[in-house]
């Protein structure tokens, strides 16, 4: 019966990033209609017309349930079962009162956004509860490089949500044989992973800049998993979600790939570059140089100890240089490992 | 500033008083109807434990049932109800289990579990009659303006000037929105609970907006006074008996709830379960009787009924002074600090002399008791507008049916429904910090202790509840200080919609309601809560100085972790 509702229900896939373009292939294979939005129409028309996404994923062939459209009317012309949203975490709330009015209230909404509202430091789930007349809501996250998903190698991803049937939904419609589905309840620490391991991509890309080896790397992923769980503990997110995939599971990922947007970040900021000019040339959302603001002023006001995102703050800043941030961090004083 | 136009110098005309409708409770007169009320209960509870070993179900009832009827000290001189009670529970427990002895398989069981029910449910069950509720509503305010005007005797009033108990108890809020939406569905009404007064009170208030009789669900310490119990009894109370901890009882009372709800009988519970200890406005409440709320309301939509809503009405109750405030206080920091003794839950008779001695304070003086009727919400927790429309985020309509769509169905889902109702959970809380009135009385308890405790940054809170009285005053200059800085505070917050001021505070000079407050905070207590003296403010009891400032606390004045305690064991 269920798996039935699945198969014949309706998608709408809110963002045309690269990620959710591979999500929107994947979930085409378990849905009988998947509709696309992406915010110029030329871009949509090249997509419909060419099935590729000519902006992001080259090399992924869309499936041909897939439809294309560049206005939200057009998306819930006819009611969806399940409605992913995949926007920058900045641009999550307006869009979201844009598409409020053409909910029902039945719909599972889950989003993908890897980052937190600035200034309210609300957790996007939070935002689309504030925003849409959906009360089941949940959130994707996990180490998932758009690029190798969409070569078909195997990988996995979490669906946190605190209704099981949101969790249900997210499996049933993404999950495929070379696609794996982890489940979790706990939404805050899902959606706080996913945010704070863009500060340990642009630390990755520092210390690859450097031409540091994997000792240095690895000791800066063992301690930033401890900021990140420390600063998750005080937001009220359970400990052990860290250690899953869309805690651990995605700061290697992130740190590891020099594809990442953070990552380039970090590496250019090492070489002496200013971050306008890095900015401007990626010309791309760097989520992690707005999260290090908003984590290192919270944790500053709420005494959480995160000495890294500090580092990385002042280098941003362009307070610090990479050697100097390294100094300071070696020469604490000794404390103990894990999450001391 | 912001006043409320209602609030005139007498507050009784502030809403249309209409001629109460008969509403679907006086159903209950009925014996057949509250027969299949409980054939309903009992179907409900069986279908609750379907799925569970009938035997160890009952060995588990019956064992949880024979120890707290050994351990019930209730004697027939005292409380002669709660006696004949426990004795006749002892008379049917004996009985089970003599029949037990002799079950030969799971069908016999169930058959002693199907008895179980049955007792429950009909010792759950409550009556309506209309004749005494016609009494009732005629004895009521009449006991009350005698007392008031005999009390009112100490004052002197111009002649041919009487006061009535609706001069005293200011009814504000959405009282026209209340009553259109009785008409349009079913309300269950959740007021705050600080004091036994507010049962009474909330009858009385229920009375006062014309509105139809409620059911409500009455702790036995209330039965057993003989007038109070005769009386409830007879007006839709049904009994809750917080004693009985078996899964089984629990079940047979929720489903009572669900069942009344959706026939269309209005509700009344209190949903933190009893009266909240520390003072302060309920930040977690009991799930259990809430979610009732949700599943009446899933089974109205799906049986199709011309007004299938169910409007969920919180209700903030704020007196100057609660009569039980002292053992309230020690009971919440005995658990809370964990040492000296447990407390004993709700057992205690309501002793009536208390009740008296409150009004007669309360008449005699000018004080007021403030009952404000906050925004409606459907089940999930959304605003309700005046047609009884569920108002989305967005400041749409939305249809709540949706909700409990699933896979296209409206259908029961458990886990998404206990989300639900710790949602709505949350909402309601979140709304009595937003109704809550502030009244001169916390105010000055609030500033009072804020001021000392920053004398003493130190100590943590079981150390800073002994301070002798030396080390307890505060000068004059300094007290006002600080008072002055705490309700720039208040009147920001309720600028912001986060609270509301009582008329004494609207006046925002701080000499009068500093004077009103200490004068308020002095008038029931033995000891002074506050007192000034050569030219200081002090207090002669400090857990009942933290008991008042508690009212202001789950706000996050001053910290992050509202509702909480902070390290040192204070409530923030």
């Amino acid at each position: 019966m269920s798996r039935d509702f699945w198969s014949e229900s309706r998608l709408a896939v809110l963002g045309g990033g690269s990620f959710v373009t591979v999500l929107a292939n994947l979930a085409a294979r378990n849905c009988s209609e998947v509709t696309l939005y992406v915010r110029a129409e030329d871009q949509a028309r090249a997509m419909n017309s060419t099935r590729m996404n000519p902006n992001y994923v080259k090399n992924l062939v869309l499936d041909s349930k897939i439809r294309a459209v560049s206005s939200y009317e057009k998306v819930f012309e006819r009611p969806q079962d399940l409605v992913i949203f995949a926007l920058p975490s900045q641009a999550t709330r307006e869009q979201a009162k844009l598409v409020a009015p053409l909910l029902g209230g039945s719909e599972i909404v889950l989003h993908a956004t890897k980052g937190i509202e600035e200034h309210s430091l609300k957790r996007i789930s939070q935002v689309l509860g504030e925003e849409l007349p959906v009360l089941r809501i949940g959130a994707i996250s996990g180490p998932n490089l758009a690029g190798e998903i969409a070569n078909g190698e195997p990988a996995a991803t979490v669906v946190a949500s605190r209704f099981d049937e949101v969790v249900e939904a997210g499996e049933r419609v993404l999950s495929t044989e070379q696609f794996r589905v982890y489940k979790t309840a706990d939404l805050i620490g899902v959606e706080w992973g996913g945010t704070l391991k863009n500060i340990f991509a642009i630390a990755s890309g520092m210390l690859e800049s450097k031409g540091y080896g994997w000792n240095t790397k690895s000791l800066m992923l063992s301690r930033g998993l401890a900021e990140m769980v420390r600063f998750g503990v005080a937001m009220g997110a359970a400990p052990e979600t860290f250690l899953g995939l869309s805690g651990m599971g995605d700061l290697i990922a992130t740190c590891s790939s020099s594809q990442s947007r953070n990552f380039r970040v970090g590496y250019h900021l090492a070489k002496g570059e200013k971050l306008e000019e890095v900015l401007a040339e990626l010309g791309q959302v760097a989520e992690g140089v707005r999260t290090t603001r908003i984590v290192h002023e919270f944790a500053r006001s709420r005494e959480v100890e995160m000495p890294i995102t500090e580092v990385i703050y002042q280098i941003i800043e362009g307070k610090w240089s990479v050697e100097q941030g390294l100094a300071h961090l070696m020469t604490r004083p000794q404390v103990e490992d894990a999450w001391g | 500033m912001r006043t409320d136009p209602r609030t005139g110098s007498n507050p009784a005309i502030r809403f249309e008083h209409h001629p109460a409708i008969r509403g679907e409770i006086y159903r209950l007169d009925e014996r057949a109807y509250r027969e299949s009320i409980i054939e309903e209960v009992i179907g409900r509870t069986l279908a609750d434990f379907s799925k569970a070993d009938p035997r160890m179900l009952l060995e588990e009832t019956l064992y949880q049932e024979r120890s707290r009827t050994r351990k019930a000290r209730a004697s027939w001189l005292t409380s002669p109800y709660l006696a004949a009670r426990t004795g006749r529970d002892r008379k049917f427990l004996d009985e089970i289990r003599g029949r037990m002895k002799s079950c030969v398989g799971l069908e016999d069981h169930r058959e002693l579990i199907l008895r179980f029910s049955r007792h429950f449910a009909s010792e759950i069950c409550g009556n309506f009659e209309p004749r005494m509720y016609d009494l009732a509503i005629r004895m009521v305010p009449w006991m009350f303006s005698w007392l008031l005007n005999a009390a009112s005797l100490q004052r002197i009033l111009p002649f041919g000037m009487s006061e009535s108990l609706q001069s005293r108890l200011r009814v504000v809020g959405e009282v026209e929105h209340l009553q259109r939406l009785s008409k349009k569905g079913t309300i269950l009404l959740v007021p705050t609970h600080l004091s036994n007064i507010d049962s009474l009170l909330v009858g009385y208030v229920i009375h006062l907006m014309s509105l139809p009789p409620f059911a409500y669900g009455a702790g036995l310490n209330l039965f057993s006074n003989p007038l109070l119990g005769f009386s409830m009894s007879r007006l839709g109370a049904y009994t809750v008996d917080r004693q009985k901890s078996s899964i089984l009882y629990k079940s047979a009372l929720k489903n009572y709830s669900t069942s009344i709800l959706k026939r269309g009988i209005h509700s009344i519970f209190f949903p933190a379960g009893g009266r909240v200890r520390s003072g302060a406005i309920e930040s977690h409440l009991k799930l259990g009787l809430l979610g009732t709320a949700l599943q009446a309301q899933l089974e109205r939509y799906r049986e199709a009924h011309p007004n299938p809503d169910i409007f969920v009405v919180p209700m903030v109750m704020n007196y100057p002074f609660v009569f039980e405030a002292s053992s309230l206080i020690e009971d919440y920091l005995a658990s809370s600090g964990k040492h000296r003794f447990m407390p004993n839950d709700g057992g205690e008779a309501v002793p009536f002399l208390n009740i008296l001695r409150f009004f007669w304070k309360l008449f005699s003086t000018r004080s007021e008791m403030w009952v404000r009727v906050g925004r409606p919400l459907d089940v999930f927790g959304n605003f309700v507008d005046e047609e009884g429309r569920s108002i989305g985020p967005n400041g749409t309509c939305i249809d709540p049916r949706r909700f409990f769509t699933t896979r296209g169905e409206i259908t029961a889902v458990p886990q998404r429904d206990r989300e639900y109702t710790m949602q709505l959970g949350r909402r309601i809380s979140e709304r009595y910090h937003a109704e809550n009135v502030v009244l001169s009385s916390h105010l000055v308890a609030y500033s009072l202790f804020s001021a000392l405790r920053k004398q003493y940054p130190a100590l943590d809170l079981y150390r800073f509840l002994t301070l002798s009285r030396a080390q307890r005053a505060i000068p004059e200059a300094r007290f006002y200080e600080e008072a002055e800085a705490c309700f720039r505070m208040v009147r920001d917050a309720a600028g912001q919609g986060r609270l509301f001021l009582s008329n004494a505070l609207l006046c925002g000079d701080v000499r009068i309601w500093v004077e009103d407050g200490v004068r308020q905070l002095g008038l029931f207590h033995d000891a002074k809560v506050v007192k000034v003296e050569d030219g200081a403010f002090s207090t002669e009891d400090m857990s009942l100085l933290y008991y008042y400032r508690n009212r202001l606390t789950g706000y996050g004045f001053g910290s992050d972790f509202a509702g909480e305690t902070d390290e040192q064991g204070f409530l923030v």
